[in-house]
């Protein structure tokens, strides 16, 4: 079978250069799918249009603001902002623009709420940092205009809703003042603007909105200091904490003159509840505070009296407010219970009445209520209907209305970690889930219609029922494993601690896992999910046990916070088991020896760079003490510049006999010299990687020997002046170093210095090659290089008695000490793009020939034939060379759009590429993952073990029927014509007897 | 001119006229232009800007670029320090995406959208989107070489590079990385359009004729219905002659192959 595919794959390899991957466009969705997500909803505000569909603009901490359909959820719009461009506050203007502040209030955007489309752009500049507010008083009008009031930077700005153009603005310049809150009472002129200065001053500002002239600056310093933000209780009321948490303070800036009132949080709640803090709410009269166990709700009444309305120990989640008629604001809450959550909308001023009150059912796969956004609408007996939007701790965005989900956004695939794949089930006998056809009718309508499609008579409705018909084959998105390997599950682990399971045939999520283990806890504060692994993969009990896979996690952002491992079924989703660790999880080797039930044995690396055997069996050890010896990894410091080789080193020597702990000891060291360079990227090949050939014949009959070895790392180094953005260096001042470095003895094996060059680095590492993506400073261009590593020891073995007998990797002696005979080949090419993400297609045996996936700016994913970075290309080649396939050289490396594989798609934000090999030789699965998703098919060599999906049966059944109809039409004409020849012979001859008798009867 | 004095005093305090000076000032050292010339487009055009205040500024924008539209691109070529700001050596690099609107009008459904063309500024540090009539900009940039690159789908655009430089503040050079072609004012047009697509060639009979199975149908009717013309066309005696041949060669006939050929 693989020589079959080998000569195939040989036959394919020296077809002509056409781009491999194309589409027509009516095979898009057969093998890929795409989807859009917006990620976890930061702001949203709902548009009050009347006429047209209702919408409401969110913005996301992906840095995405979008406009979304409000009856089903779908997108209308979105775009997704630069990285440093983060968004602070959103709002609609004039009801038909959407208005932006972002890059910390220096950059104002207006948008066209229909379409999109950005109106106006305005840059703010201010004296110093400070928060940033985005008033859009719906009164305050200027000349016609509506004028859009911002804090930012330190400075006041009134700004043109139409044009963007500022209108006036006002610094607060004083070097302490930390402002908290801008208001603009409504029905007024004024602005007013209060923060702390030197954080026991409280100060107020009035400005007339007209023009940004200082009315009044009055301060009132307060001893105690404040502590944490304020709420605004009404347009002309604050409330801060003092420094302790423990007293509240009411201030009241009423015409001018500060007022205050002191009341320790113990007069109001009996219990002690520890230092507490307000939570911000936008609803007047009301606001909350919360200690660890307690959220606890006051009221203000009248002069700086504070009244509890309640105190609860859910988990809670408040709306901003919403004003529904001249003097009414109405609220949402949010509590949990067990697996509901309790929906009640109040008003401001009366607490114990409910405007409405619905319990929703909830799944808990879905975690707590983070933010809720309440919306009215006017039912047809004219009273007031609610709706809310709320954000999940899975970041799922759903919309609730009377009782039930209308709809609900996975919007926690916006953020994917990490990504692993795991099989599905194996098909057992009798339990099938394919569907068969309805009946004869179904399926012979299907058949025309296919038959006309490929005849090209159809219509176009009859091509769309064909389109629909290919999608849902129910053959892609059955849920057992396939022959070809095409179907399986995609296991991704999502910011928000959540496992999703997608299925490659259609993306839709098989299942999703909150993990426990992820979960906020008294001894995790604030766990964050690192990476997946394989932990068991059944081949031999593939039938009785599940594969499952290990999520290596820790509490908190440091390194050297204690790691929490997780273990989950990839067919159900169960959480097998979790581990609490007592160390930390700096590294985690997957080592490639697996005990009798399949478990992967897994080796973490702590801060203290003691070495941790998982799982923890006897059995687990005593593999692991037979490979002792043949355990090196290596650790990289980009901080200091630092390389370094680990060994083994012998079993822990704490206080505490831990079997599983093993000492380790450092082998080599390789430290770039801090001031001319800095480590920007660092690759090795992928570990699962499987290389078919080793020796590659060259055009004269010649072979090279791969260097193959999966201890090889690339490093690249740059200048720490060229480490900054493009254009911050000169070329001279700028190089690029790179490195091929052996991590088992440490010996640098290929160094290359590139003068003139600037990061940032992308690199990809496969067989014995590496390529690599960074920037030209003299061309101003990208480029790319590729570098290939031969062994040279084994060069003479050039015939195939030679390569049994001869010289061999396996009998010479690996020492430190002797130089491993290597040459490498380097070139380099011009290439129009930035990358975002680099990666190579792998395939099941590694017979298909290579492509390089590049994820380009633009968020599209380019297939690239490894073919046009190959270093042995030359601008004239020989006939040899031309046959072997052999590419003329050129100085830019070609785009051809129809080899886009994403096509004409986004995957909006793409972070990283993952390709996995099918179990069919000639294909690779992509998956490609930003903000959006995206997953398609590869055949790097074209499908050359099995037929393309748009291979014509019927032409060939026709064909057939032709044939056989033709070989009985002339096996008919061919007898009548050989029955007639004989009858003239007959004829002839009859005649000529006659004749005779007639001449003997004459004798 | 209106367009472009109203952009840049968005970015700074002065007024509008004295500002557009300045613009014009950094312009003429360029183009050598004289500064009174646009001073008085500059109070011509604040005239009429007082008049009809009121209007959109869309309307104000076409009117305005229809009478100036040369100098208005010249204006906005040129890279207007931000006086405003905290440190000095920040530009602000303007420019804009034109679209021919003859291309794209075939293939699918994405042309007239520019509200999904992205600009970014070296690698993705900054990323700005176009304004309905193709102009972009990016503020607060520090003087240097900067590349400008233009996501658009289905259109390839050449990755721009932007000098900007400190010295004589206000001039910007670019030029087209791909073929280096220098560009005397930043407007960015596509190089070429992209398909994405293979396009299906329509039914017609020469493919199917041409495709490996049309072939062995053709070949096979050649065989059986032009053979037997041509042996018709030959003489009889000959015919004969060749028949006894083949017989006595023992070269099987069609008919013999057959089942049915037996028979005889």
């Amino acid at each position: 079978m693989a020589i079959r595919s080998f000569f195939l794959f040989i036959l394919f390899f020296s077809s002509s250069l056409s781009p491999v991957f194309s589409l027509y466009e009516d095979q898009v969705g057969l093998m890929d799918w795409h989807q859009q997500y917006i990620g976890k909803v930061k702001q949203a505000v709902f548009s009050s249009q009347r006429a047209g569909r209702k919408r409401v603009v969110v913005s996301t901490e992906e840095n995405v603001i979008a406009s979304l359909d409000l009856r089903h959820g779908e997108i209308f719009w979105r775009h997704l902002l630069g990285a440093d461009d983060v968004i602070d506050g959103i709002d609609i203007g004039l009801g038909k623009y959407v208005i932006t502040l972002s890059s910390g209030g220096s950059i104002l955007r207006s948008w066209n709420l229909p379409d999109g489309q950005m109106v106006w752009e305005s840059s703010l500049q201010g004296p110093k940092h400070s928060k940033s507010f985005l008033l859009v008083p719906t009164n305050l009008k200027f000349d016609k205009d509506n004028v859009l009031v911002v804090f930012s930077n330190g400075r006041l700005h009134a700004i043109s809703c139409i044009d963007g153009e500022v209108l006036w603005k006002k610094d607060f310049e004083a070097e302490s003042f930390e402002v908290q809150q801008v208001i603009q009472p409504p029905g007024s002129d004024l602005i007013y603007v209060v923060g702390f200065a030197a954080s026991y001053q409280f100060e107020m500002y009035q400005i007339n909105a007209k023009n940004g002239e200082l009315l009044k600056h009055e301060s009132a310093s307060f001893s105690s200091g404040f502590s944490g933000e304020v709420s605004l209780v009404s347009t002309e009321t604050v409330v801060a904490l003092d420094s302790t948490g423990s007293i509240l303070l009411t201030i009241s800036f009423q015409d001018g003159k500060i007022s205050s009132q002191q009341t320790p949080i113990s007069n109001l709640v009996e219990e002690s509840l520890g230092p507490a803090v307000i939570i911000p709410s936008s609803v007047s009269g009301i606001f909350a505070i919360k200690t660890d166990a307690v959220t606890v709700f006051i009221r203000v009444i009248g002069e700086g009296k504070l009244e509890v309305v309640e105190k609860t120990t859910h988990e809670i989640a408040v709306s901003d407010a919403l004003s529904i008629s001249e003097d009414q604001e109405a609220f949402a809450l949010i509590q949990h219970a067990s697996s509901e959550i309790h929906l009640t909308v109040k008003l401001a001023h009366d607490w114990d009445g409910n405007l409405l009150k619905e319990s929703v059912k909830m799944d808990r796969q879905r975690g707590l209520v983070h933010k809720v956004f309440i919306n009215n609408y006017i039912r047809t007996d004219r009273s007031y209907g609610f709706r809310v939007l709320i954000v999940m701790e899975d970041h799922s965005l759903l919309l609730l209305q009377q009782g039930e989900i209308v709809w609900s956004r996975e919007d926690g695939l916006a953020s994917i970690i990490d990504v692993t794949t795991s099989e599905l089930p194996v098909e057992r006998n009798g339990v099938s889930v394919a569907k068969v056809e309805h009946n004869l009718f179904e399926w012979l309508k299907g058949h025309m219609l296919k038959l006309k499609g490929t005849l090209m008579l159809a219509s176009p409705e009859d091509m769309a029922a064909i389109q629909s018909m290919r999608l849902k084959s129910s053959e892609k998105s059955k849920m057992t494993r396939d022959h070809n390997g095409f179907r399986k599950l995609l296991i991704v682990l999502t910011r928000a601690g959540k496992l999703f399971a997608l299925h490659t045939g259609d993306g839709r999520i098989v299942w999703s896992h909150l993990l426990r283990s992820l979960h906020k806890s008294e001894a995790c504060q604030s766990p964050i999910g690192l990476n997946l692994y394989q932990w068991q993969v059944p081949h031999h009990h593939a039938m009785d046990e599940n594969p499952s896979v290990l999520v290596v996690s820790r509490c908190g952002p440091s390194s050297d916070a204690p790691g929490v491992l997780s273990f989950v079924d990839t067919y159900t989703g169960k959480e097998l088991s979790s581990l609490s660790l007592d160390h930390a999880v700096v590294q985690v080797i997957p080592l490639p020896y697996t005990d009798s039930t399949e478990q992967r044995l897994h080796l973490l690396i702590n801060a203290d760079k003691h070495a941790h055997l998982y799982p923890k069996t006897s059995e687990a050890l005593s593999i692991f003490k037979r490979e002792f010896l043949n355990i090196y990894w290596y650790s990289v410091e980009d901080q200091n510049g630092i390389i370094k080789g680990h060994a083994l080193k012998c079993k822990c020597t704490g206080e505490v006999a831990d079997e599983f702990c093993f000492d380790t000891r450092d082998l080599w060291s390789v430290v770039f010299p801090s001031e001319s360079e800095k480590i920007v990227a660092t690759v090795t090949r992928k570990l699962n990687e499987v290389v078919h050939t080793q020796a590659k014949v060259v055009a004269d009959q010649d072979v090279m020997y791969k260097y193959i070895s999966r201890n090889l790392l690339f490093v690249a180094t740059v200048a720490p002046k060229g480490s900054g953005e493009i254009g911050s260096v000169t070329p001279e001042e700028s190089w690029l170093v790179a490195y091929l470095i052996d991590t088992v003895t440490g010996r640098i094996l290929h160094r290359v210095t590139h003068h003139g060059l600037q990061g940032p680095v992308h690199a990809v590492f496969s067989e014995n090659w590496v390529v690599y993506h960074y920037f030209n400073l003299r061309a101003h261009r990208y480029e790319m290089s590729v570098i290939e590593i031969y062994d040279q020891s084994r060069a003479d073995n050039k015939d195939v008695w030679k390569l049994v007998l001869g010289k061999h990797n396996l009998t010479s002696p690996i020492s430190l000490f002797s130089r491993p005979e290597v040459i490498t080949k380097s070139q380099s090419y011009f290439f129009t793009h930035s990358l975002k993400a680099i990666a190579v297609t792998s395939t099941a045996k590694g017979i298909t020939s290579k492509q390089l996936l590049l994820g380009t700016i633009g968020d599209q994913v380019l297939a690239l034939d490894k073919r046009f970075l190959d270093p042995r290309r030359t601008v004239n080649p020989t006939q040899a060379e031309k046959e072997e396939g052999i590419i003329p050289l050129t100085d830019s490396l070609p785009i051809i759009p129809q080899s886009y594989v994403t096509h004409a798609l986004r995957v909006e934000g793409l972070r990283g590429i993952i390709t996995v090999p099918a179990k069919l030789e000639s294909t690779t699965l992509v998956f490609a993952h930003g903000v959006d998703l995206f997953f398609t098919q590869l055949a790097p060599s074209r499908t050359y073990d099995s037929l393309t999906e748009d291979f014509s049966y019927a032409l060939l059944l026709i064909t057939i029927v032709a044939l056989v109809a033709a070989i009985f039409v002339t096996w008919r004409l061919s007898e009548r014509k050989e029955l007639q020849e004989k009858w003239s012979f007959y004829s002839a001859f009859a005649s000529q007897s006659t004749f005779s008798s007639l001449f003997l009867c004459d004798n | 001119m209106a367009f472009s004095c109203k952009n840049s005093s968005k970015f700074n305090g002065f007024s509008g006229c004295i500002k557009m000076v300045m613009v014009g000032t950094s312009a003429i050292m360029m183009q050598r232009r004289t500064l009174a010339m646009e001073a008085s487009l500059c109070v011509k055009k604040s005239k009429k800007k007082g008049a009809d205040s009121v209007t959109r500024p869309n309307s104000q924008i076409s009117a305005a670029m229809a009478a100036v539209t040369p100098l208005l691109l010249l204006l906005l070529l040129s890279s207007a320090p931000s006086f405003s700001s905290g440190s000095r050596n920040a530009y602000n690099i303007n420019g804009r995406v034109k679209i021919p609107q003859g291309l794209g009008t075939k293939g699918y459904a994405l042309p007239g959208r520019m509200s999904n063309v992205k600009v970014l500024l070296n690698g993705g540090q900054n990323i700005t989107f176009l304004r309905p009539d193709g102009y972009f900009s990016f503020h607060n940039i520090p003087a240097g070489t900067h590349l400008i690159e233009v996501s658009a789908i289905g259109y390839f655009f050449s990755p721009v590079r932007v000098d900007v430089s400190a010295r004589n503040p206000g001039k910007v050079q670019a030029a087209l990385t791909e073929n280096r072609k220098g560009l005397s004012e930043l407007v960015l047009e596509p190089l070429r359009e992209e398909q994405y697509y293979e396009i299906r060639e329509p039914f017609s009979i020469m493919s199917l004729l041409k495709s490996p199975m049309g072939l062995m149908v053709g070949f096979m009717l050649a065989v059986a219905f032009l053979m037997p013309k041509l042996v018709e066309n030959m003489d009889p005696e000959e015919m004969r002659r060749a028949q006894e041949e083949m017989r006595s060669q023992g070269v099987p006939s069609l008919s013999s192959l057959l089942p049915g050929g037996a028979r005889n």
